[in-house]
């Protein structure tokens, strides 16, 4: 019997070619696309799952308020957070303190090697993570000071083994250390992924016997990972930080009529759903990531509406069949199984041709994401999960509704030609017409409105001069009585090259957030409670006129003045910060800047650090000339090969043991957006894929109601009507459908890229055009459509049409 | 074997209400070949349809065989259908998508003969048919005449005590006509009942009983001697 359905099924898909091929198309894009999207999100949802205690593990991130308002948001806290809270909740089973350290340099055969994911981690890291040992004790690896432990990776390229433990390693040509253990490489799907993990006990060396961080509560920059007892309710947990935290810094805080607000994240939970200040690593985004799942799912629904729309359709062709095989003893039953068994052929069909798309398209598409699928993608069993996943909801969600309505069918109805198109069908129809076109008018909004606002911020000034910017990482292997003495001639070496038009140093530059936070900050002599926190940039005498910063008040950093190293600029969101009238009533005034003072000379304007995503920040320049970090070097386009020759040369002279490593800011600044860029584009083609295989089922769907017409329009013209009257006629029908698309997707649309919007700090105001363009693109794409079944209907010679009924 | 008693089946649509059937009453016995004749819209063709278990009757008594069916569900009806009575139409009504072998087999697939069984029955009925050399055809590779001889050949594969032909010859030629004409006869004289609705006085000839119907009734009766 199953043979027979197929057999019929066969010949079916063989005899209705474009039929076919519509539906085997439009599936195949729709299970190939949700497949790679499927890919793309499971690996996003994935992160940390491999950790053992993942449903356990919580990190202690910190809220601070000031003046009753929210003013900065971390992912760390005080180092003395995670003992204090250990011993006075029992939810809590042990705790880890991990702290976020500098690239460190080493050498190997001399030449110097960087390890750039560094951190400090206390000894209960490899109880609480899951990063099972190659080499080494894990209760032991970290408890003594100057102990390291380190990735197979790192291993093998500093000793060519991962047989390591016992080996021992100098660091910045400073400090030596023995490791005592080495992890396994951790997966990609993780927010920790150290290349050498350095014993706490070292950090604690390094702070001094007077500064005891297990009691600093006023300290922060420590990341604090709880694992909590199996019963613990972390809402508890939570609770029972206020007087704890109370208890040690209540004193301090009231004085600054400031608190802190410990809270959990769930381990799972930070990839997609943390960004705050000092993250280890830069996260997904979870509203990305459950748009790109609802792109998928529209595209896979699309084509599974052509399917039922098609097969509908085309019912009156098949109800004869049905009827003769009902005739002759078949159950409705049998006739619901052979009408799903088609179904299942046609998907299979459309299945194997998905695998050909994903496997071609792969590359591609890692390409545009930014993602690393390769084709291991099919040995795993999430893969094979989703396919026979969306095998099965295809057959059964295009297959049921086709086979319940053929299998009604009553024979004595269709076997006398009684059968005709019923309006329930119709409707039903035009319905997910509508559907149709209501979801690509949805996705072409919001991929415009994605366009429009990447462009917006990458077309917006900046506020300060970042071009033709060469920027060289600070060296780390340095003696610091040579260090400023060896810069400033190095400096001195560049600026004499005619190729350079100015070198500066700093501690921040733009592209990236200012990671110095200073807290407690307020005008020499005013009130306690109106201590602020500001960002800092450190920088020498040259970085603000190199970078083109705009002064409102005051004047720069100059030597002619010889006591700028007490001296600050602010910019104007600091200088708003002060509660000042006007910038010019802050120069000349004092701040208290962590037990100093220093005199306010100048205000510049506000200019975006960071892109257009972020709002700008309170910031405060300082001049400290011997300061260590970036060197920015402005050199013409023109001349940029041989300046990084000549910086690497002075660079090599000067800072031996160091590694050369340079980038261009604009491209560093453009990595900001390329997550967005990839968003759009992402997006883009995904709403093109939709469109497309809307427009084949709408194509198929035009060819039948056409079709269907034809005696109808061979009627209409005999009696005299003109080819374009027919054509209004049949453009008529979609238009409706179009407009009510158009009804219901506009605030859809409105309230999600609103939405969406709103993670811009700088953005687009929403334009009516932004919802006009689309609909008109979409109206031209679906009458094209149309038009080319509809026109050869409207010219055909009405004899020739009334002979075909 | 039939025996049908004030038997009644109207029609409705929103404004109008047509009488197909008005308390009819009519046996047929096993054996008999019958023919149906009456002008268009008298009810012949309900009255094949209600007979067929196509169709049910809005009231009255449908005995078939013995047991009354006039109340049977859709699913009942096909279960009796599929066991006891073959179709032949006017427009053959043969799948397009199957050959002459598939056609002819289907009705055993639904009846649950197993495969072997299957081939040995069609191909006896297409050489019976005279028609085993078009078994790998499609039905559009056919004369009109081949076409209704594989429809007849898929009505009695099945061994039916019943076959109801509904204009058998309508669309064929008047030689084609006489051989499907001479096939019924064949078939009905190994024993199988078979009601004929046709407007061929001609092919009415070939029946034991000519029943005339009118408006919903029948009005007369001729026995062919």
């Amino acid at each position: 019997m199953i043979k027979n359905y197929f057999k019929i099924a066969w010949r079916n898909i063989v005899r209705q070619k474009g039929y076919s091929a519509i539906n085997i198309i439009g599936l195949a894009i729709g299970i190939a696309a949700c497949l790679l999207i499927l890919q793309y999100v499971s690996f996003e949802l994935s992160y940390e799952n491999f950790q053992a205690n993942k449903s356990r593990i919580y990190r202690v991130r910190q809220d601070r308020y000031d003046n009753g308002k929210l003013s900065t948001q971390w992912v760390s806290g005080a180092y003395a957070v995670g003992n204090s809270f250990k011993d006075a909740i029992p939810e809590i089973e042990d705790f880890v303190k991990v702290v976020r350290n500098d690239k460190v340099v080493t050498e190997v055969n001399h030449q110097p090697v960087e390890l750039k994911k560094v951190f400090f981690a206390s000894s209960s890291f490899f109880r609480i993570f899951t990063y099972p040992l190659v080499a080494g004790n894990a209760d032991k690896a970290l408890s003594e000071p100057f102990t390291a432990a380190i990735s197979e990776t790192t291993a093998r390229i500093l000793y060519g083994t991962t047989n390591a433990v016992g080996k021992r390693l100098n660091l910045n040509r400073n400090s030596d250390y023995t490791i005592t253990a080495v992890y396994k490489d951790a997966p990609n799907n993780t927010q920790l992924k150290p290349d050498i993990l350095l014993s706490y006990e070292t950090f604690k060396k390094f702070v001094g016997p007077d500064n005891n961080p297990d009691a600093a509560w006023l300290w922060d920059g420590c990341l604090t990972y709880l694992l909590l007892r199996k019963d613990a309710n972390p809402a508890v947990v939570e609770k029972k930080f206020i007087p704890i935290v109370d208890k040690f810094t209540a004193a301090d805080m009231k004085k600054y009529n400031a608190a802190v607000v410990y809270s959990l994240q769930p381990m799972t939970d930070i990839h997609l759903y943390s960004h705050y200040m000092t993250e280890p690593e830069a996260n997904g985004d979870g509203k990305t990531i459950y748009l790109l799942l609802g792109i998928a799912f529209f595209i896979a629904i699309i084509a599974w509406v052509n399917y039922i729309n098609l097969a509908t359709a085309r019912a009156v062709n098949r109800a004869r069949e049905v009827g003769i095989r009902k005739t002759v003893g078949s159950q409705r039953r049998q006739l619901i199984i052979q009408f799903l068994s088609e179904s299942a052929l046609l998907n299979a069909f459309a299945l194997l041709l998905a695998l050909l798309i994903v496997s071609i398209a792969v590359p591609g598409f890692n390409k545009l994401s930014g993602q690393h699928l390769t084709f291991s993608l099919f040995s795993k069993t999430s893969f094979w999960l989703a396919l026979g996943g969306l095998f099965t909801i295809g057959v059964f969600l295009s297959g049921l509704y086709p086979a319940f309505v053929l299998s009604a069918f009553r024979p004595i109805d269709v076997l006398k030609g009684k059968m005709t198109a019923t309006t329930k069908g119709a409707l039903l129809r035009k319905g997910l017409v509508v559907f149709q076109f209501t979801a690509s008018l949805f996705l072409l909004i919001g991929t415009l409105t994605v366009y429009r606002q990447i462009q917006y911020m990458r077309k917006q000034s900046l506020g300060i001069n970042i071009d033709q910017t060469l920027v060289v990482n600070a060296p780390t292997v340095v003696t610091d009585s040579t260090y400023i003495r060896n810069m400033n001639a190095l400096k001195d070496e560049l600026s004499g090259q005619t190729s350079v038009k100015g070198v500066a140093i700093s501690t921040s530059i733009p592209g990236e957030s200012v990671r110095w936070n200073a807290g407690a900050i307020k005008l020499v002599g005013a009130d306690e409670t109106t201590q602020k926190q500001y960002r800092v940039i450190g920088m020498d005498y040259d970085y603000m006129k190199m970078y083109g910063i705009k002064l409102i008040a005051g004047r720069g950093f100059s030597k002619d003045y010889g006591d700028d190293e007490h001296s600050v600029v602010f910019n104007k969101r600091g200088f708003e910060q002060l509660g000042l009238n006007k910038p010019e009533d802050a120069i000349g005034k004092k701040i208290d800047f962590w037990g100093q003072q220093y005199t306010i000379i100048g205000v510049s304007e506000n200019f975006h650090q960071q892109s257009l995503r972020e709002s700008f920040e309170p910031l405060i320049f300082r001049l400290i000339p011997d300061i260590r970090g970036y060197l920015s070097v402005r050199t013409p386009a023109s001349k940029a090969g041989q300046t990084i020759t000549q910086v690497k040369s002075s660079w090599d002279k000067f800072f031996p043991g160091n590694t050369f490593e340079y980038f261009f800011l604009d491209d560093h600044f453009d990595e900001q957006y390329r997550a967005d860029q990839r968003f759009g584009q992402v997006f883009g083609l995904f709403t093109s894929l939709a469109i497309l295989v809307a427009c084949l089922g709408l194509f198929g769907l035009a060819s039948f109601t056409t079709l269907q017409r034809t005696k109808e329009i061979g009627i209409r013209k005999v009696l005299g009507a003109s080819v374009p009257r027919i054509l209004k006629l049949l453009y008529q029908e979609f238009a409706i459908l179009l407009l009510i698309a158009f009804v219901i997707a506009v605030p859809v649309a409105w309230f999600t890229i609103g939405d969406w919007l709103q993670g811009y700090a700088f953005r687009i105001n929403i334009h009516w055009s932004y919802f006009i363009v689309p609909f008109v693109t979409l109206v031209v794409i679906a009458m094209l459509t149309v038009s080319f079944q509809s026109i050869k209907a409207a010219i055909a010679n009405p004899v020739k049409s009334l002979r075909t009924e | 074997m039939i025996k049908i008693t004030n038997l009644e089946k109207v029609y409705r649509t929103d404004e109008v209400e047509t009488v197909a059937l008005n308390k009819l009453t009519l046996e047929i016995k096993e054996g008999e070949f019958v023919a149906v004749m009456g002008p268009s819209g008298c009810g012949k063709s309900t009255l094949l349809n209600i007979v067929g278990l196509l169709d049910d009757p809005d009231s009255g008594s449908f005995m078939f065989n013995g047991i009354e069916v006039a109340k049977f569900n859709e699913r009942k009806r096909a279960d009796l259908r599929k066991r006891n009575i073959g179709f032949v139409f006017q427009s053959f009504n043969l799948i397009d998508e199957l050959t002459v072998f598939e056609n002819v087999e289907l009705p055993l697939i639904y009846t649950g003969v197993k495969g072997n069984e299957r081939k040995k029955r069609v191909e006896e009925v297409l050489d019976k048919m005279q028609i085993m050399h078009r078994r790998n055809h499609y039905p559009q590779q056919l004369s009109g005449g081949q076409q209704q001889r594989v429809a007849v050949a898929r009505a009695v594969v099945n061994k039916p005590k019943l076959i109801l032909a509904d204009e058998p010859t309508g669309n064929l030629d008047s030689h084609n006509g006489n051989e499907v004409m001479q096939l019924l006869t064949e078939l009905n004289e190994q024993g199988t009942t078979v009601v004929m609705v046709t407007h061929s006085e001609h092919d009415a000839r070939y029946s034991h009983r000519i029943i005339r119907m009118l408006d919903g009734q029948t009005v007369l009766e001729n026995i062919m001697v």
